[in-house]
């Protein structure tokens, strides 16, 4: 077998293994077997490309915007988060990564007014530190809270406390907010937070629907 | 700490993250992500050696994966499920731009386009000891985009030759042809840019 021979089974060598023939050339010859151990190494060194770059963080950020504005993403499983819900709101925003709300709830509160934030007609009350002008004093939930509550009650007994102090915590966290924007417009830390508060409060009407849905 | 290690750290499991992202829990978003985002965007950028590309490519690819995540039953590695859809998005992507999936223009060229006698080097001159994984990348990256298609799928990501026909619909044939092909040119381009670092510009055949 001579060099051109040898080169015209290179690739079936290299996929299947050898005969004696060919190896006998090998044997003989420095150059094809300089040419195997390159396109082995290179073979054997392509593996340690297959994880080799990392994406930059902005690579996350833009998926998890886009999974939120899916649905996808919906923060805390269903059966898991009841009893999270009993710790404090404040917490639940800290674990919470929302950054990227800050200038979506800005651009939102700039174009359309705070007013448009006030979905479920929140009471008032509860002071908050950050709340610059006092704030009444008694917690008050909607009527359409007191209906999900009701609902909540009938069939869940055990849980309906749990519902209730987690409701008027989101009314007290959306009315604070409001009551700061209000004070600053451009408070932006406050525009997080109303969104972040409503979005609590959504996913209590969304949990009470779930809980009930599954009887 | 490594992603896998968290995961052990925190007792969760890939196929618990990915009942949890059923339900559309962030976190095991975030895990999985965590757990392929490296191997999704190495694949992306190796095969169209762009950056800006292979992280819009890696996102879409994602994207995907966690739309149709609901449906995952589990037949096959959630990891060969992730990495096929990519494969796919690359390759979408690639047609979009009338870039050559498979090398056709390659495969019409002479078989002397491949053979050992246009090879610059001498028989001491082995690549190995000689280049590094950065060398081979920066060569993969100067690949056209049809060869370097074949060998990133075949000896980067370990598709065999028969997954690969299908894949960008060629015959397994012209997959192995191509693969071969790709490594010539992949050692022709190290060598030569080795002798060009060593200054000598030596070209010939030894």
């Amino acid at each position: 077998m001579n060099c051109q021979e040898f080169e015209s089974v290179l690739p079936d060598y290299l996929e299947s293994g050898h005969t004696s023939e060919q190896q006998a050339h090998l044997s003989s010859c420095s150059s094809c077997a300089g040419l195997v151990a390159d396109l082995n190494f290179i073979s054997a060194t392509a593996r340690q490309l297959q994880d080799a770059e990392e994406p930059s963080p902005a690579v996350w950020n833009a998926l998890e915007i886009q999974l939120r504005r899916e649905g996808l993403i919906r923060d805390i499983p269903i059966r898991e988060v009841v009893p999270a819900c009993s710790s404090s709101l404040l917490d639940f925003f800290r674990r919470r990564r929302t950054a990227w709300l800050v200038p979506v709830a800005a651009a939102l509160v700039i174009a359309a007014g705070v007013k448009l934030y006030r979905p479920f007609g929140a009471g008032d009350t509860n002071p908050v530190a950050r709340a610059v002008a006092p704030a009444p004093e008694t917690p008050a939930n909607s009527g359409e809270d007191e209906r999900v509550l009701s609902t909540v009650a009938a069939r869940f007994p055990a849980q309906q406390a749990n519902y209730r102090k987690n409701m008027e915590d989101a009314n007290s966290y959306i009315r604070d907010a409001e009551q700061s924007i209000k004070n600053d417009p451009n408070d932006v830390y406050s525009q997080e937070l109303l969104i972040n508060a409503y979005e609590q409060k959504q996913m209590i009407y969304d949990l009470a629907v779930d809980r009930t849905g599954e009887q | 700490m490594t992603d896998a290690k968290k995961l052990q750290a925190e007792k969760l499991t890939e196929t618990e993250a990915i009942e949890r992202a059923k339900l559309g829990d962030e976190e095991a978003f975030h895990i999985l992500y965590g757990l392929h985002k490296r191997r999704v965007y190495s694949l992306c950028l190796r095969m169209t050696g762009n950056p800006a590309s292979a992280e819009d490519l890696t996102q879409e690819a994602f994207l995907q994966l966690f739309r149709k995540i609901a449906t995952f039953r589990g037949e096959s590695a959630f990891s060969t499920w992730l990495h096929r859809m990519s494969v796919n998005v690359v390759l979408m992507q690639l047609r979009k731009k009338s870039l050559p999936v498979v090398p056709i223009d390659e495969t019409m060229e002479g078989e002397e386009e491949s053979t050992v006698r246009k090879e610059p080097g001498a028989p001491d001159g082995r690549l190995a000891g000689a280049i590094d994984r950065l060398h081979l990348q920066r060569a993969v990256d100067e690949l056209p985009p049809g060869y370097r298609t074949i060998f990133v799928l075949h000896d980067v990501e370990g598709y065999e030759h028969n997954e690969i026909a299908g894949i960008v619909g060629c015959s397994i044939g012209n997959s192995k042809s191509q693969l071969h092909k790709a490594r010539i040119k992949l050692r022709e381009l190290l060598r030569m840019n080795r002798a060009e670092k060593a200054g000598t510009g030596r070209t010939g055949k030894r």
